[in-house]
C-alpha cells in the first residue's frame, strides 16, 4: 500500500482530478462562480465551424492513415520475417524515423514540398508545372506520407512480436495440406494475428494523433484547411484561454476516445478467448 | 525443384532488395540531413536560399527552385563549429529540452516501478478495477490531457514554470503499465523464497525486482526520452518566450535566422537519441512490444 501512494497521488493530482474538473467545467459558463448551463456548449461547440473542420480531419486522418499504416508495417514485417539473416539491421531502419525529433526533419520536408521547394524542381525539369503541395488539398496526402514514414517503426515491432508467437507448427501443417502461401497467409497467419492487429490498432489511433507534431512544425499554426487538426483548434482556444470550448471539446474527445477502445478491447478479450 | 529455386531466389534476393529500397527511401530524409550538415554555410545558402532582390522581383516568372544536393562539393565541419561555438543561443534551448526531459525521464521512472510493485504485491478486491483507471487514462491521446493538465497547472500556480509540462510527464500511467507487465513475468517463487529468508517488502523491491527488470527499465527510460525529446505540443501551449523553448520545437524556425545552420543543429539535436536507438535497439523493440499485452 505504501508504495502505491506516491504514485497514486500525483496520478490522481495530475489526471484523474482534472479530467474530473474539465468534466464540470464543460456544463458551466464560466470556471470561476459559473452556472449550470446544461448542453449548452456542447450545442455551441457543434455549431463551431472550427471545430467541425478540424475534428472532421482528425477523423479523416485517423481512418486513412491506420488501415494504411497496418497494412503497411505489417507487410514489412512479413517481409523482415522472410529473410534470411540480417533482420535486426533492416528492423532497424524502420525504427529510425521513429527516434528522431521531428524538428530535425522539418526543414528538409520544407525544402521538399515548398512551393519553390525541390519536388516542384524536379518536376519542371520534366516540363510539369509546379503543385502547391502544402497549401491546397494535396497537403492531406502529404501528411499522411509524412505521418506514415514516421510511425511505421512502431507497428511493426509489434507485428513482429506477433508474428513470432505464432508456432511454426501450423505453418508446416499448412504446407503438408498443400496450402500456397496466399492461404497460408490467410488462414494461418490472419487468424493468429487477429489479437495482436485489434490492439495494434488500439495504440495506432492514439498514436495518430501525433502527426501534429510534424505539421505544426511544418506548416504552423494556420494551415491550408485539409490539414487543420483539432489540436489546431484548440491550441487557438489555449491562446484566447475559452475554458468552456476547451473543456467541452476535451470532454467530447475522452468519452469518444473512451468508448471506442473498451469497445475493440472488448472485441480482443473474445478473439483472444 | 523449379519452383524450390524461385522460392529461394525470392527469399534470398528479391526480399532484401525491396526491404533495402524501402529502408533508403526511409533513410533519406536523414542522410540529406546529415550529407548536408557537412557543407559550407556558404553552399546551403546556394542550395536552399530563397533570394529575392528587385532584380529577381523584375522576372518573378523565373522560380528559382530549392535543391536538394546529397554531396558537398567540399566537407567542411563550419556549421558544426558555429552552432556549438559561437551560437549561445543554440546551446540554452539545447539545455532547456535537457532541464525538462532529464526530470522526466527519472521521476517517470521511480515512481513508475514504485507503484507497479505496489500493485503487485497489494492484494485488495477493487486493485484491477483501480488499475483499469490507470489503462484508461494511458490510453488517452496526449490532445486529451492537454487541458487537465493545463487546468491543473493553472491551479497550483505552476504554469509559467517547467514543472506544468514536467510533472505530468512524472506521473504518466505509462510506465506504471509497462513495468506492472514486465513484474508479472518474475515467477512468484522468488518473492516467496526472499520472504520466506525474511527479506521486508523494500529488500525484495531491490533485491529481487529491480534486478529482473533491466531490459525494461532501459525500454521505458528510451521511450519517454524519445518523446520528450520531440517535445512539441505542450511547449506550445506553456511557453510563451522563445528562450524558454526547448530545442524539439525552436529547430523548425532555426532557419529563419541562419539557414546555414539549420542541418548542423538538426543533427547534433538528433545524435542522442540515434545513439541511443543503436545501443539499445532490443530493449526498445521490447518496450514497444510490452505495450502491446494488454
Amino acid at each position: 500500500m505504501g508504495f502505491i501512494l506516491p504514485g497514486m497521488a500525483g496520478f490522481a493530482l495530475f489526471f484523474i482530478c482534472p479530467f474530473l474538473l474539465s468534466l464540470a467545467y464543460a456544463f458551466l459558463d464560466k470556471p470561476v462562480d459559473g452556472s449550470f448551463v446544461g448542453f449548452s456548449n456542447f450545442i455551441n461547440l457543434f455549431t463551431n465551424k472550427a471545430y467541425l473542420l478540424g475534428f472532421g480531419n482528425t477523423l479523416k486522418c485517423i481512418v486513412v492513415s491506420v488501415p494504411l499504416n497496418m497494412a503497411l508495417s505489417l507487410g514489412a514485417a512479413l517481409l523482415i520475417r522472410r529473410l534470411p539473416s540480417r533482420r535486426k539491421l533492416f528492423s532497424l531502419l524502420f525504427l529510425i524515423p521513429l527516434v528522431i525529433p521531428s524538428g530535425s526533419t522539418s526543414f528538409f520536408w520544407k525544402a521538399v514540398f515548398a512551393y519553390d521547394g525541390a519536388l516542384n524542381g524536379w518536376l519542371s525539369g520534366l516540363g510539369l508545372p509546379g503543385v502547391n503541395w502544402l497549401d491546397s488539398s494535396l497537403a492531406f496526402p502529404v501528411m499522411v506520407c509524412i505521418f506514415l514514414w514516421k510511425n511505421m517503426g512502431y507497428n511493426m515491432v509489434l507485428f513482429l512480436a506477433g508474428l513470432s508467437n505464432i508456432p511454426q507448427e501450423y505453418y508446416e501443417a499448412a504446407a503438408i495440406d498443400g496450402a500456397s502461401p496466399w492461404q497460408s497467409f490467410r488462414c494461418v497467419t490472419l487468424p493468429h494475428l487477429l489479437s495482436t492487429g485489434i490492439l495494434t490498432c488500439i495504440l495506432s489511433i492514439i498514436n495518430s494523433f501525433k502527426v501534429f507534431k510534424e505539421i505544426f512544425l511544418i506548416t504552423g499554426s494556420y494551415p491550408h484547411e485539409s490539414i487543420y487538426t483539432l489540436q489546431h483548434f484548440m491550441n487557438n482556444m489555449f491562446s484566447s484561454l475559452n475554458y468552456p470550448r476547451l473543456t467541452t471539446a476535451t470532454t467530447v474527445l475522452v468519452a469518444l476516445i473512451t468508448l471506442f477502445t473498451q469497445m475493440l478491447l472488448k472485441l480482443e478479450r473474445r478473439a483472444s478467448a | 525443384m523449379i519452383r524450390h529455386e524461385k522460392r529461394r531466389l525470392s527469399t534470398e534476393y528479391l526480399i532484401p532488395a525491396v526491404l533495402f529500397a524501402a529502408g533508403l527511401v526511409f533513410l533519406f530524409p536523414l542522410i540529406v540531413t546529415f550529407t548536408n550538415s557537412l557543407m559550407t554555410e556558404s553552399e546551403i545558402l546556394l542550395h536552399y536560399g530563397t533570394k529575392l532582390s528587385v532584380f529577381d522581383l523584375m522576372d518573378l516568372l523565373v522560380v528559382k527552385f530549392r535543391q536538394i544536393h546529397l554531396i558537398p562539393e567540399q566537407i567542411s565541419f563550419g556549421q558544426y563549429h558555429e552552432v556549438l561555438l559561437n551560437q549561445p543561443s543554440f546551446l540554452l534551448l539545447l539545455t532547456n529540452s535537457i532541464k525538462i526531459t532529464l526530470p522526466v525521464i527519472i521521476g517517470n521512472l521511480l515512481f513508475s516501478m514504485l507503484t507497479a510493485y505496489g500493485f503487485t504485491i497489494w492484494q485488495w478486491r477493487y486493485k484491477e478495477a483501480l488499475f483499469m483507471v490507470f489503462i484508461v487514462v494511458m490510453l488517452m491521446p496526449l490532445q486529451a490531457v492537454l487541458v487537465p493538465n493545463y487546468i491543473v497547472a493553472d491551479l497550483l500556480g505552476i504554469k509559467a514554470s517547467y514543472l506544468a509540462i514536467i510533472l505530468p510527464g512524472v506521473f504518466s500511467p505509462f510506465g506504471v503499465f509497462l513495468m506492472r507487465q514486465s513484474m508479472k513475468v518474475i515467477p512468484p517463487a522468488y518473492f516467496e523464497a526472499a520472504r520466506i529468508d525474511g527479506a521486508s517488502n523494500w529488500q525484495i523491491f531491490l533485491r529481487v525486482v529491480v534486478p529482473q527488470l533491466k531490459s525494461s527499465i532501459a525500454a521505458l527510460l528510451m521511450l519517454v526520452f524519445i518523446e520528450y525529446w520531440n517535445l512539441v505540443e505542450q511547449a506550445v501551449i506553456f511557453i510563451d518566450r522563445y528562450d524558454r523553448e526547448p530545442l524539439s520545437v525552436y529547430l523548425s524556425r532555426i532557419a529563419e535566422g541562419r539557414i546555414g545552420l539549420v542541418f548542423a543543429a538538426s543533427c547534433v539535436y538528433m545524435f542522442l537519441p540515434l545513439w541511443i536507438l543503436l545501443l539499445g535497439q532490443e530493449d526498445l523493440e521490447k518496450g514497444i512490444e510490452l505495450s502491446g499485452v494488454k
